[in-house]
């Protein structure tokens, strides 16, 4: 059963379109890239699948329903930017993903976090932004959820810990699970796709296997995408 | 759920609440002491009367920034948790907006009214043992509630007051609540809008300010056959709680009107940078 899936979704703000009648369906199982350059519609995409926003046309579908309460027990999400209480100490962190996510594993994400060295007296404030973001994709990551939404989840930090990301997302994910994972850095991510959306001007277009595009165009999907969106 | 949004407001509200009123109780008592070396032989000496002076200064501006401050508190936290950043986790949270909403008002209410409580019993220990008063003599200076029963029985007035009380009162909540959702409103509405959305919470606030101005005004104008002829208390009395059913009805209308623009801005238009 497809658990996302957008039928002619369009998001306008003012003058601009954001997205433009974008029609996909993302089945469970699959590690999925969803790639293109900035300003592209990829962060607009995840912020509609979240409810965070509402649609000017068309309809977004999690596991069938429109974005809501059940919708989000169902997704965990990592957006672009830091989005967690400076003032909160890794346990009241855990603390808060357990009272609210009946699919958190708190000692999964104990044992990643203690792997790290961050303790649970540890406050958001006194990290680095590297620990930050390792700590917020912990947490993101410590749910068995049916659909990841990752939101350039390795932009802006260094390659070790790019390696660090990449291996977390692989390992820890939920295997019956869909994983989207938006970004424009495709050779880092290329290792653990299986399909790729790539979207452009608020338009997907294309949508197939890293195998199709390894095997027909006989190039990585980093080269592909470099063909696809030549300036 | 409400109930784990509560816990975690409490959790996230008290940290700044609980050291003010501990730093509003330390200027107490220095206030008491101050207040005992003034009515004291240690008046005399000029260094420590000009101190003893400033601390009750202090002690009085920390009354008045402590209650501005639980106001303050309490918009920053709607803005800073629904409104920034964070709010990327809460509405992301299998929670309804509705949720969200209540659990900050419910809060805010709270902490309203402990402030209250917690400057009314602080201004008494303040004044406790001064000029020789202990709280027993404070305690014993009050009638008892029976003879403050009787007498109001004996007057006449005991369910014109209670009914007073009882709007009056409830007068008070709503007006807590609709304050707290004049500012949500206004929030709420002016992030609709992709750029200048603190302006914009500044404009609606306004705007919002004047529309409920005017409601008010044509209400008052409208109850001028309420005003009483004859000079009775119960007369009064009976004004006065008429007055305060209607300030209850205002404001459960306004509440209304913001909630709705609040669930509006919220769940419709909102979109997080």
């Amino acid at each position: 059963m497809t658990i996302l899936e957008c039928r002619e979704l369009s998001k306008r703000f003012g003058a601009v379109q954001a997205l433009d009648s974008v029609n996909l369906n993302i089945e469970p199982g699959r590690v999925i890239g969803l790639l293109g350059p900035n300003g592209s519609g990829k962060t607009t995409l995840l912020k509609l699948a979240n409810g965070l926003l509402t649609p000017t046309g068309g309809e977004i579908l999690i596991d069938g329903e429109a974005p809501g309460k059940r919708s989000r027990s169902l997704v965990s999400y990592l957006p672009d930017k830091p989005y967690l209480a400076e003032w909160m100490k890794v346990r009241q962190l855990l603390d808060f993903f357990e009272d609210f996510y009946a699919d958190f594993d708190r000692d999964r994400a104990m044992e990643m976090l203690l792997r790290l060295n961050i303790g649970e007296d540890m406050r958001i404030k006194e990290m680095s932004k590297g620990t930050r973001e390792k700590t917020q994709l912990i947490l993101v990551m410590s749910r068995k959820a049916k659909l990841y939404l990752l939101d350039e989840p390795i932009g802006g930090v260094d390659p070790a810990t790019r390696d660090y990301i990449l291996d977390t997302i692989i390992r820890n994910y939920n295997p019956e699970a869909a994983v989207v994972i938006s970004t424009h850095l495709i050779a880092d991510v290329e290792q653990v796709l299986d399909d790729v959306i790539f979207i452009d001007k608020g338009r997907i277009v294309l949508q197939s296997s890293v195998d199709e595009i390894r095997g027909e165009k006989n190039m990585s999907v980093d080269q592909y995408f470099r063909e696809v969106f030549r300036c | 759920m409400l109930g784990k949004l509560l816990k975690h407001e409490f959790r996230a509200t008290g940290r700044i609440m609980l050291p003010m009123m501990g730093a509003l109780l330390a200027m107490a008592l220095l206030a008491n002491l101050s207040i005992r070396g003034l009515a004291g032989g240690l008046s005399d000496i000029p260094a420590l009367r000009i101190l003893f002076i400033l601390t009750l200064v202090f002690f009085g501006v920390g009354i008045v920034a402590v209650s501005v401050m639980t106001l303050v508190v309490m918009v920053s936290r709607f803005y800073r948790n629904l409104l920034k950043s964070e709010g990327y986790l809460m509405f992301t949270l299998p929670v309804s907006v509705h949720g969200l909403i209540w659990s900050k008002l419910i809060v805010s209410l709270v902490w309203f009214f402990v402030t209250g409580l917690f400057i009314l019993l602080i201004m008494g220990l303040t004044g406790l043992n001064m000029a020789d008063t202990s709280l027993e003599m404070i305690i014993s200076g009050f009638p008892s509630w029976s003879e403050v029963l009787q007498k109001l029985d004996e007057l006449g007035i005991r369910g014109a007051l209670g009914e007073v009380f009882s709007w009056a009162t409830l007068a008070m909540l709503l007006g807590a609540i609709v304050s707290c959702l004049h500012f949500y409103g206004a929030m709420a509405l002016g992030h609709m809008f992709s750029k200048n959305k603190v302006l914009l919470s500044v404009v609606f606030f306004v705007l919002i300010s004047m529309a409920f101005n005017i409601m008010e005004m044509s209400f008052a104008f409208g109850i001028e056959d309420l005003f009483f002829d004859e000079n009775s208390v119960r007369e009064a009395l009976h004004f006065a709680s008429r007055i305060s059913m209607y300030a209850c009805l205002m404001q459960l209308i306004q509440g209304a009107v913001l909630y709705l623009a609040t669930v509006l801005g919220l769940k419709r238009g909102l979109n997080l940078e």
